[in-house]
């Protein structure tokens, strides 16, 4: 791999994440309506399962990944 | 000719296969050239811009289109040298036939010209300039200057508001607005 040089990649952020970062900010720098609109790409759930003995339990939504550990 | 006995019968039948397999590689290299895209017009540009939500252009000719390439901005005419580049946030501007000038502001992506006077272009968000709020840029701006500036050096968050700084600075140059 060669060296990184993007400050970001060198405080561990890939690429996606950083592309996604630019468009969250430049999404809330917008008037409304283009806004709302925009927004809508934004919004994503989390649903949690907890599997055992090779089948898959139900599925609940989760607020965030860092719960899904717990 | 007479195919009724059995020899005849099998004689006739390579003949015909041999013929078949003759003609096949030829019918599918014609219908494979069918396959090929059709060459922009003289002295114009084939545009594809696409956001994973939606499609802007989809083969459309234009004149050109310069891109706000991550190591320098350039523009791209009819028979550009093959191409691909990262885009920085900045304003990508696509020179039509008829002359119209039409910018968009985007915030990252890439753009890809391909030989045959092609380039795709694509983006998470492309948006008119006249959809950019100044006054939550400059606010935006400021909070991330200072979310940069209480953050640990090199650390995610530190990365995260210098992102923000960055493109909000983006946002700001292009409105014309003095981001420092």
């Amino acid at each position: 791999m060669t060296t990184p040089t993007t400050f970001w990649r060198l405080a561990g952020v890939s690429y996606v994440q950083y592309v996604t970062k630019a468009t969250s900010c430049l999404r809330a720098a917008l008037k409304e309506p283009a806004k709302s609109k925009a927004m809508t790409q934004e919004t994503f759930s989390y649903n949690k399962s907890v599997w055992s003995n090779g089948e898959q339990g139900a599925k609940k939504l989760t607020d965030s990944l860092a719960a899904v550990g717990k | 000719a007479n195919v009724s006995t059995p020899t005849a019968k099998r004689i006739t039948t390579m003949f015909a296969q041999l013929a078949r397999r003759a003609v096949r590689p030829a019918a599918t290299a014609a219908a494979r050239r069918q396959f090929a895209d059709a060459a922009p017009a003289a002295g114009l540009m084939k545009l594809n811009f696409n956001l994973p939500q939606e499609t802007l252009y989809d083969a459309v000719n234009v004149k050109s289109v310069v891109v706000p390439g991550a190591t320098g901005e350039y523009e791209v005419t009819a028979d550009h040298v093959p191409i691909v580049a990262e885009m920085k946030a900045g304003m990508l501007t696509i020179n039509h036939e008829d002359g119209e000038e039409e910018k968009y502001f985007v915030a990252g992506g890439f753009s890809l010209t391909h030989e045959g006077s092609t380039t795709d272009i694509v983006c998470p968000e492309a948006v008119k300039l006249d959809d950019i709020d100044a006054a939550a840029v400059t606010k935006n701006f400021e909070a991330a200057k200072a979310k940069a500036a209480s953050a640990e050096a090199g650390s995610i968050e530190a990365a995260e508001a210098m992102i923000e700084v960055e493109t909000n600075k983006a946002m700001g140059n292009a409105l014309g607005l003095a981001m420092a």
